[in-house]
């Protein structure tokens, strides 16, 4: 069931967005940061209203993060994926909680795992690190490995290895099955 | 105030001449809860005056965690994702790989999917009605759904060698095919869940109690849920046709007919009444696809699965869960791994976002309730 969606975006945002149809009933829509409320307010008004989430993708090697907010029409039936790219170094987004109000969560997460600021969130605190005070750790110059070893080694946390003060008795196979 | 040893009293928040406000947390150790989560309430004797979701005690890192695995790896990984109803997962991120592939499944495969999928929704259902009654203290409904649900595992077990967690589809079909006889046995499971309708009707939804305590409890309008992203059952109970297997087909579902009723009246009863309907029609589906199965082969040869090159791409598969979309946005680089795999669950809208707006106002004991009834799961907010 198309709506023609495509067609009609293009000829109402013109060059501003690039538009093309990936699978069936499922397109993408890129366009500027500046221009991706515009963007979202004109497809809930053309009955795109159900935001599925919005997720970010870290594009280390390019320096930029890319936003993908998931969009679906009821009525047309299609999915659409509108992305935008930030640059890495001070990544911000306007805030879409004017649009659709249940984007906050997803924003507060993006911005705890991505440090991506969202002007105009009202609550951005930590909602699922606890006393995180490394980079956010979906980046992907965050390599899980390396922050387990400098934080949770013996040697990180000051202790003592557990075998240090125990008397070890070698027990022969002999002797453990006399035990028994 | 005596208070024994290990108990202490609730953090005081404010006071003033009339009242004092009091900060209660609702979980993770709670009978209510589903999981390690909770909210953190501000109490004014029961009343709530306000919510704090307090996430990411069950957070694992699972998407971060798929980055650095390989493609089949990461199939043990996602069913955990959610755990009552693990195999929407397996179908999302395996149909978003097949996608950027961009490889058709055999026609037999598409239809053991799918018959996987009802069985494990049955499942979830069953973990859900059950859930409500005994959210509503009504302890034997729940142990009696149990029952029928270890029978659901008992031939998933036989299917795919593991009970709660399957890892039977993996990109180009399902890992092996259906064993003979096993049909047979799940035909008459359908006409044993079947016959248990009327039972569960009579413990829970004619039960004048349940009808007291869900009748008008957490009521949504179809614009109001439809714009905060309410999927699934929630969304039906409100009137809304909608269905990701009838809106957007996958598996065998273009080929299957699928006549969801609908409930009507956006609150927790029309919700519970919702999940029964579709339990219903989906012990339906599962008949119709037995008797539609066609032969064939049941995967796809895509030659050593653990050394799967993904082409650079991306793909969105979503899927109907028992509990709503369930959706698999992948990203791949061209590498052995995932680029980048970002999970859509159910319960962000209503859990982390509705309840500020629900519970505020409601008593403490419609908490558990109001969970239940949208179907609240912590694994898909902590991912």
């Amino acid at each position: 069931m198309s709506d023609n969606i495509l067609a009609r975006a293009g000829k109402m945002h013109g060059d501003k967005i690039e538009c093309r149809e990936k699978y069936k009933a499922q397109l993408e829509i890129k366009t500027h940061r500046d221009y991706v409320l515009n963007l979202l307010t004109w497809l809930k008004s053309e009955r795109y209203v159900h935001l599925s989430f919005m997720s970010c993708i870290d594009w280390i090697e390019e320096n930029e993060f890319e936003l993908v907010w998931h969009v679906f029409s009821y009525e047309s039936k299609n999915h659409i994926l509108v992305k935008t790219r930030l640059n890495r170094e001070k990544p911000w987004m306007h805030t879409a909680i004017n649009i659709w109000p249940h984007v906050q969560p997803y924003e507060q997460e993006i911005h705890e795992m991505f440090g991506v600021y969202f002007p105009g969130n009202p609550d951005l605190s930590g909602l699922f690190l606890h006393n995180w005070l490394d980079l956010p750790p979906l980046r992907k110059d965050f390599i899980a490995k390396d922050y387990s070893l400098a934080l949770y080694t013996t040697d990180a946390l000051g202790l003592t290895p557990p075998f240090d003060d125990i008397d070890i008795v070698e027990i022969t196979a002999e002797e453990s099955r006399d035990g028994e | 105030m005596y208070l024994p040893d290990g108990y202490t009293t609730l953090d005081k928040i404010s006071e003033n001449d009339d009242y004092a406000v009091y900060d209660l947390f609702f979980g993770p150790n709670h009978p209510g809860m589903h999981g390690n989560f909770g909210y953190v309430l501000d109490m004014v004797g029961t009343e709530i005056l306000r919510v704090r979701p307090n996430a990411g005690q069950l957070h694992r890192g699972f998407e971060k965690a798929m980055e650095n695995k390989l493609w089949a790896q990461n199939l043990s990984l996602i069913p955990r994702v959610c755990v009552p109803d693990p195999d929407p997962n397996e179908v999302a991120y395996c149909q978003a790989v097949e996608a950027i592939l961009g490889v058709e499944i055999p026609r037999r495969a598409r239809y053991i999917r799918s018959i996987v999928l009802e069985m494990s929704r049955l499942g979830s259902f069953l973990m859900g009605m059950g859930g409500v009654g005994g959210a509503l203290g009504h302890y034997s409904t729940m142990y009696l759904m149990m029952i029928d649900r270890d029978l659901i595992l008992d031939l998933f077990e036989a299917l795919t060698g593991g009970r709660v967690y399957h890892i039977y589809n993996i990109p180009g079909g399902v890992r092996r095919d259906i064993p003979d006889g096993w049909t047979d046995k799940l035909l008459e499971l359908c006409d044993r869940l079947e016959s248990k309708l009327p039972e569960w009707d009579r413990l829970l939804y004619e039960n004048p109690v349940v009808q007291d305590r869900l009748g008008g409890l957490g009521y949504i309008s179809a614009e109001e849920a439809m714009s905060s992203g309410i999927t699934g059952p929630s969304l039906r109970a409100c009137g809304v046709k909608a269905d990701v297997r009838i809106d957007t087909p996958y598996a065998a579902y273009d080929e299957i007919e699928i006549n969801s009723k609908l409930s009507e009246g956006g609150d927790a009863l029309a919700r519970a009444v919702q999940v029964r309907l579709d339990f219903e029609e989906a012990v339906n589906i599962i008949r119709r696809l037995v008797k539609q199965l066609p032969d064939g082969d049941y995967k796809l040869d895509l030659g050593n699965i653990s050394k799967l090159r993904v082409p650079k791409g991306d793909a969105y598969s979503k899927v109907e869960a028992s509990k709503g979309e369930f959706g698999y946005y992948v990203v791949s680089d061209g590498g052995l791994k995932p680029y980048r795999v970002s999970v859509r669950g159910p319960s962000m809208p209503a859990g982390m976002y509705l309840c500020h707006k629900h519970l505020r106002g409601m008593k403490i004991d419609d908490v558990a309730v109001w969970m239940a009834s949208f179907a609240i799961c912590p694994p898909d907010i902590d991912r």
